[in-house]
């Protein structure tokens, strides 16, 4: 008797609590994963947006779990569901062009941000250039080592389009010092905790020969650093790159240990948030603050194909006015 | 003289709801959502849910056989990802990760991908079976392994570009049906009549429910028990191939935890872990919850960390329930 009652409050409450019809436009944002903190970054900026404080748009937050099958399992959610726009940050270049074309069949636009998708589907897309910030953090650490010795790469998934562009970047500058050594390449899937086991394999392998560590994500990056300290040395005594400026790296530059570049997440999420809603709604103007913050990167009535949002190393002068932001 | 009376059982509710719990549950979920979500009844939803539980579905059938023998397979999420990945490397038209002389027709592909669930499953199988080793224990060092596997196997990177021949058992359809659908049916009434009509069937409800028994019965203990492993190979073969059409890449990643949902499904279905009680009727209704109860809080835009702490909540709600039928008996 006690269970069917329990079952029935639940179906009550739950039919009580979604009685509510909604008639805004709805967009999803289908995110590869939240356990790490650029992704959550994300997410709470977008929920920031403007338009979605003021109830403009209805917008609801996936996350992929790392996994290709998921993510797509959440695009055919969301085209019965009936979404006006999705955004897509694909765990898997290739796995997810088929959802984007899944979506672009049934007519609804795909705006990528943060990492691609491969295929010419997409609506437009806001992100940085990977390449671009895999140059420079590479090229930042070749200088700091002074173009000769021994590095160590740490890459993220193997396949999404960050992984490769970022490598692309990391090999154009590592091939402007020649004399520098790889001594290993391999991925730790963005995550702290595999950056510190491969970190701490290597010390193991090859002692004080690693000048270098290159992180493709400042997750991993931390990682190694974690995996010095605990081999009781200490991270001054190499140099040590990573990307995206998330709280836990800015406090590492601050002590000396790491460099870092900032990927503006936050950005991102505001400028395809913006044009998603350009979609649905052709007379819109944007709400974010981020088309003044960046004049590199024009509005253009939000019909281009690639807004590319600047990096921004971190260095000693910035990092506080960063950590005030993380607040 | 006495006389003893036999008075049959009362019927009561709760007699019904135990035998038929699950469906209940099922019935009353998809009530639910029909009325929460104006979406949930559309042809497309129903067809999405089916598709959606096809691999978890297959997966879970298998599970059904080991655990009926008291086993367990915590391998057949990585057995998936390497069919998958074998698979593809024989249906790939991209230079990386193909095969010298492909892409080859989908059959041979479909073939290989079998062929290497299998061979998984005939090693856990003969460890289990020949050295006693708990099925835990050894299934755990196959995840291992198996994943390790798929990795050297495609050299860490993905296999896509798959051949539209191969992807037709993931993405195709058959008079508007999606085939994973079909695969799914299929695989259950080939379950279910070899549980319920063959001697196969019965031995693997003896071995599991009564094993000493079983064993002084003269059943084949070992051959029953290494079959079953092989069984769930397969099946998970199957399963990975199909989630490698349906995402059009053959991702060493794939399948990750997915061992989870497959047990959660049998549990849930009524299946006991201590063997030789459960139906697949009850796996297939088991995973058909968790797909639906996904499928409805995707729709009512539910974070997928409070779907997580339903489904813990489901598992162990089935076992309770599970656990006081037992009690009753």
């Amino acid at each position: 008797m006690t269970k069917k009652a329990l079952m029935l409050a639940t179906a009550m409450s739950l039919v009580a609590g979604a009685a509510m019809a909604q008639d805004k436009p709805k967009i999803g944002a289908a995110l590869y994963g939240l356990n790490a903190e650029f992704m959550q970054l994300w997410a709470a900026a977008a929920e920031k947006h403007p338009a979605v404080q003021q109830g403009l748009v209805e917008l609801t937050i996936f996350d992929g779990r790392y996994d290709a099958l998921v993510q797509q399992e959440q695009f055919e959610t969301m085209i019965t569901q009936g979404y006006d726009a999705i955004i897509f940050a694909p765990i898997d270049a290739d796995a997810g062009a088929a959802a984007v074309e899944a979506a672009h069949a049934a007519g609804i636009p795909v705006i990528g941000t943060n990492t691609m998708a491969n295929t010419d589907k997409l609506t437009s897309y806001v992100g940085s250039d990977d390449v671009q910030s895999g140059y420079m953090e590479a090229r930042y650490l070749l200088d700091q080592i002074g173009c000769t010795g021994n590095v160590v790469i740490i890459e993220g998934p193997i396949g999404q389009s960050a992984q490769i562009q970022r490598l692309e970047g990391n090999m154009k500058a590592l091939a402007e010092c020649p004399e520098v050594k790889v001594l290993e390449q391999q991925t730790a899937n963005w995550s702290r905790a595999e950056g510190q086991t491969l970190m701490e394999n290597w010390l193991t392998k090859h002692g004080d020969a690693i000048d270098g560590v290159i992180g493709q994500n400042d997750e991993m990056a931390l990682g190694a650093i974690e995996a010095i300290k605990a081999a009781g040395k200490a991270p001054t005594d190499f140099a040590i790159v990573g990307i995206d400026g998330v709280t836990d790296a800015l406090l590492a530059v601050k002590a000396g240990d790491m460099a870092s570049i900032l990927q503006d997440g936050a950005a991102q999420a505001h400028g395809s948030i913006d044009i998603a809603i350009k979609q649905v709604m052709p007379d819109y103007e944007p709400m974010s603050a981020i088309w003044e913050q960046y004049p590199d990167m024009p509005w253009n009535g939000g019909s281009d194909k690639m807004y590319m949002v600047p990096w921004t190393p971190v260095t000693a002068e910035n990092v506080d006015a960063l950590l005030a932001t993380r607040q | 003289m006495q006389k003893t009376t036999i008075t049959p059982p009362q019927w009561s509710a709760g007699m019904f709801v135990q035998r038929y719990g699950i469906f209940l549950a099922l019935l009353l979920l998809c009530l639910v959502l029909a009325l929460i979500s104006e979406n949930f009844l559309t042809t497309r939803n129903i067809l999405n849910v089916l598709r959606q539980t096809s691999i978890n579905g297959i997966l879970a059938i298998g599970m059904t056989f080991v655990i009926l023998t008291r086993g367990i397979d915590l391998s057949v999420g990585s057995v998936a990802a390497l069919a998958g990945v074998v698979a593809a490397s024989l249906a790939t038209t991209s230079s990386a990760g193909m095969v010298a002389g492909g892409p080859y027709p989908a059959v041979i592909a479909i073939l290989a991908g079998l062929a290497a669930g299998m061979a998984c499953g005939s090693v856990s199988g003969a460890i289990v079976a020949r050295f006693g080793v708990p099925a835990f224990v050894v299934t755990l060092g196959m995840l291992s392994a198996a994943r390790g596997m798929t990795l050297i196997y495609a050299a860490g990177r993905p296999i896509p570009n798959l051949t539209e021949e191969f992807r037709w058992i993931g993405t195709g359809s058959i008079w508007g049906i999606p085939v994973p659908i079909f695969l799914l049916l299929g695989t259950f009434a080939i379950a279910h009549f070899v549980l319920t009509q063959t001697r196969f069937g019965r031995h693997v409800y003896a071995v599991g429910g009564n094993p000493h028994a079983a064993k002084v019965s003269g059943l084949p203990l070992r051959k029953i028990r290494f079959s079953v492993y092989v069984i769930s190979g397969a099946l998970a073969g199957l399963a990975g191939m199909v989630l490698a059409a349906r995402t059009g890449s053959g991702l060493p990643q794939a399948g990750i935890a997915y061992e989870l949902d497959a047990i959660a499904a049998v549990v849930i279905g009524g299946t006991s872990l201590a063997g030789g009680v459960g139906r697949v009727t009850g796996t297939l209704i088991g995973a058909l919850l968790i797909g639906v109860m996904n499928n409805g809080l995707d729709l009512l835009g539910v974070e997928s960390y409070y779907q997580q702490v339903i489904k813990g909540i489901l598992i162990v709600a089935a076992v309770m329930l599970d656990q006081s039928k037992n009690k009753q008996d």
